[in-house]
């Protein structure tokens, strides 16, 4: 189902959170909205649900417009940071929820429930309450208790911020591939550039409540829109009065370029950091491989020209 | 933690034993010190029991309206806040800042026959002071905070965002309250309630001012013990006195229960 979103506007007193933001979200992709804190994504994302009024402008599901429908009636599923588990319920009965409000007849319930924890791989956790699980358990439960009312959409407000890395990582993978599988259409919020280039295959980056650029992931960073984009999405440094990054420009002996002296070298595993000193300019630094930095044996001190690679 | 030096625990079981324990025990003790069959005579004294009675009727109607609004203006104010929640919230300290008496004597000028609220009351057939309604009324008004005051950081510190997410699964403002925030505010919401029910039945200023404490009609149990020690009638007095300290002790204990379970979920909370 697609979301089309049309001249949205909010402000919070004087403060403009969202200014005339339009994007259509196409059925059955997965869209990272993408940008610093402020930006108005998770506003965005509210409003979507219906969790947040619209001061002026559409949202559109599917052709029919909802601006102004109560989230009850959207049959959205919405997945919230801390991940809200209803402490005072069980498993079972939080992953139940949405189908006891829609009535659904018993075993019915018992029997979908039953199909979400194994999907969720919470299968043997049924009975226990959320405080007894972990973080990423816990994670699981509310997306299971999100997809139980087969949602149109699928809502998520920064899934993985709240996970330490390794099992924020394992489930980035397995949200893309349930997403892939079930093709549900998906958008979440992060202020993680990574985060959003692996799972979406749709990202739209804003800042200030604006959009600064749509596109694939790969599309945005290599031709980014603006110095915004680029500096949001990856490291930069400056060469010639220009922002580039740094694994675009190349060290080397002789040849063309600009005179530089090599001032450090730092190697991060396959990643190696080269700070250089141009003569007339300020430091800058830039990205070789492991194999490129094991062959030319940079030492520190030592005269280089850098230029762009082709 | 660690435990408190010995001197200072010895201090403070002196301190309260001196200024609750003792007299608490010569209360009982005067009550018990005629005998049993004193005491059962005294007991059915048939002013201390329309007393018991009309307090009982005030608790009946007090409590259960002062919940309903407690919780209200809790959800209200923490939930849906603007400039007049805000207010709102100032103000319902109001009768914990202002003596009782004071409190009695601003509902006199409210509801008299020819006050504010009085007279288009009057109108209509109503008396307010010196009777029931009056009683009642000055009994709500002392102990009107102490549900919301119980509540309002609690909700704060639950957030709206497993109510948000019950709305998103399709759940009406009913069901959410009953489903989800009712359960969470259950036990202090329980232990707001403990706090009214012992401010109502021990409250004396107020219901003096506003009741006339007219023995056999609007005499609460609390007015009916002064008047007996007025009126050197001081065994009847003790009498009285034993029966509210003994419900007194009993509100404490369930008190107590709800205080642990609440501190029982705080744990679960870290």
């Amino acid at each position: 189902m697609s979301i089309s979103l049309e001249h949205l506007y909010k402000s919070y007193g004087h403060e403009p959170v969202l200014t005339d933001f339009s994007d259509v979200v196409p059925d059955g992709s997965l869209t990272a909205l993408l940008g610093p804190s402020g930006s108005g994504k998770s506003t965005l994302l509210k409003m979507i649900a219906g969790l947040e009024s619209v001061d002026q402008g559409r949202v559109i599901l599917h052709g029919r417009d909802v601006t102004t429908l109560p989230a009850r009636h959207r049959n959205i599923g919405f997945c919230f940071q801390d991940y809200a588990p209803f402490y005072q319920l069980s498993v079972f009965e939080n992953v139940a929820y949405g189908l006891r409000t829609r009535k659904v007849p018993k075993h019915q319930i018992q029997a979908d429930v039953t199909e979400l924890l194994e999907l969720v791989h919470l299968g043997d956790f049924a009975h226990r309450y959320p405080r007894q699980l972990s973080g990423g358990q816990r994670q699981r439960m509310a997306l299971a208790r999100a997809l139980a009312i087969k949602p149109d959409v699928l809502l998520l407000d920064e899934p993985f911020a709240a996970l330490d890395a390794q099992v924020g990582a394992e489930l980035r993978g397995w949200v893309r591939s349930l997403q892939h599988e079930l093709g549900i259409t998906t958008v979440l919020v992060t202020h993680n550039q990574a985060e959003a280039m692996e799972v979406a295959d749709r990202v739209v980056i804003m800042n200030h409540g604006r959009i600064e650029q749509v596109g694939i992931p790969a599309e945005v960073y290599d031709q980014p829109a603006n110095d915004f984009v680029r500096a949001f999405l990856g490291p930069t440094t400056t060469f010639e009065g220009q922002s580039v990054r740094p694994h675009d420009l190349l060290v080397a002996r002789s040849g063309d370029g600009v005179a530089a002296v090599v001032r450090d070298v730092i190697r991060l595993g396959f990643e190696v950091r080269v700070v250089v000193a141009p003569a007339s300019a300020e430091t800058i630094w830039l990205q070789l491989t492991h194999d490129e930095a094991q062959q030319l044996d940079l030492q520190v001190g030592e005269n280089v020209v850098i230029r762009r690679r082709n | 933690m660690g435990r408190s030096p010995r001197w200072l625990r010895l201090l403070v079981i002196l301190y309260v034993g001196a200024l609750i324990g003792v007299p608490l025990v010569f209360v009982f003790q005067r009550a018990f010190v005629h005998g049993a069959g004193a005491l059962w005579s005294a007991l059915h004294d048939s002013s201390m029991d329309a007393a018991i009675g009309l307090t009982i009727r005030v608790v009946l109607v007090a409590l259960p309206v002062n919940t309903i609004v407690g919780v209200g203006a809790a959800l209200w104010i923490v939930r849906r806040p603007s400039w007049v929640s805000r207010l709102v919230d100032r103000v319902i300290d109001v009768p914990l800042a202002i003596s009782p008496i004071i409190i009695g004597l601003m509902l006199e000028l409210a509801y008299n026959q020819s006050g504010w609220l009085g007279r288009p009351l009057a109108a209509l057939g109503l008396t307010v002071l010196f009777s029931y309604p009056g009683i009642v009324l000055a009994c709500m008004f002392v102990s009107l905070p102490l549900v919301t005051r119980q509540l309002i950081p609690l909700l704060r510190e639950i957030g709206s965002h497993q109510e948000q997410t019950a709305a998103s699964l399709g759940a009406g403002p009913v069901r959410i309250f009953l489903t989800i925030t009712m359960r969470s505010i259950l036990w202090a919401t329980a232990y707001g309630v403990s706090l009214t029910l012992a401010r109502v039945l021990g409250e004396y200023g107020a219901v003096l001012i506003v009741s006339g404490n007219i023995t056999n009609l609007t005499q609460t149990l609390t007015l009916n013990i002064g008047a007996n020690f007025e009126n050197y009638n001081a065994y009847q007095g003790f009498v009285g006195a034993g029966v509210l300290a003994t419900t007194s002790v009993v509100i404490l204990l369930l008190l107590g229960v709800a205080r642990h379970r609440e501190r029982k979920r705080h744990e679960h909370l870290a």
